[in-house]
């Protein structure tokens, strides 16, 4: 992976982290206000949620290029 | 009879705010994968700025409030990718010449210490 490739890598998982922690921090706060009494613990579930998300799409990003891909092959037998 | 009627009416809209924003969500696939919801941010981004001096051109028409000017951000050209690239290496290079550097001084001095009690 080149260096600018990488800098790209970054940048979109930041973005992409921005994006969900923010969704599911709306989200929890939408079914905080209409199902959940106005408690807390929907915004920490909806944000964890997000976090948790981005960071497996960063982890799936970066690993991308090194993974190997293999499939099984039942013996033939003779 | 009409308050039954009323919660059932109560939890319906509940319901529908709460099944609009999944929906809403997944329309624009912002929990997908991440070229999309960069894709969303980079919209959200242009639509923003315009939308805000709308909101308040409106609310001010409204009320007749003159909303001031705010003055515009500074642009700020402060490179932090770079100063903080080099800063790294400042700060590598300083620790991998440290030991050297030290037994350096520590020779002088000692050869200074030397020359003064002779």
């Amino acid at each position: 992976m080149s260096e600018s490739d990488l800098g790209r890598k970054w940048d979109r998982c930041m973005a992409d982290a921005v994006v969900k922690i923010g969704t599911g921090l709306g989200l929890g706060i939408v079914f905080s206000l209409t199902f959940f009494k106005r408690k807390m613990w929907p915004l920490a579930f909806g944000s964890g949620m997000g976090l948790g998300m981005a960071y497996s799409n960063c982890q799936h990003d970066f690993q991308a290029p090194y993974l190997l891909h293999g499939k099984y092959v039942k013996e033939q037998e003779q | 009879m009409v308050s039954r009627v009323w919660s059932l009416m109560r939890f319906l809209i509940k319901g529908s705010v709460a099944g609009g924003a999944v929906y809403l969500v997944y329309d624009q696939e912002l929990l997908g994968p991440s070229d999309k919801s960069e894709a969303a941010l980079r919209k959200a981004e242009e639509v923003l700025p315009p939308a805000v001096y709308q909101f308040s051109q409106y609310v001010s028409q409204q009320t007749g409030l003159q909303i001031p000017q705010l003055p515009a951000p500074p642009k700020i050209n402060f490179p932090i990718r770079e100063s903080w690239n080099s800063g790294i290496i400042k700060v590598m290079s300083a620790l991998s010449a440290a030991p050297s550097k030290a037994r350096e001084y520590s020779r002088e001095g000692w050869e200074y210490l030397k020359e003064r009690t002779k």
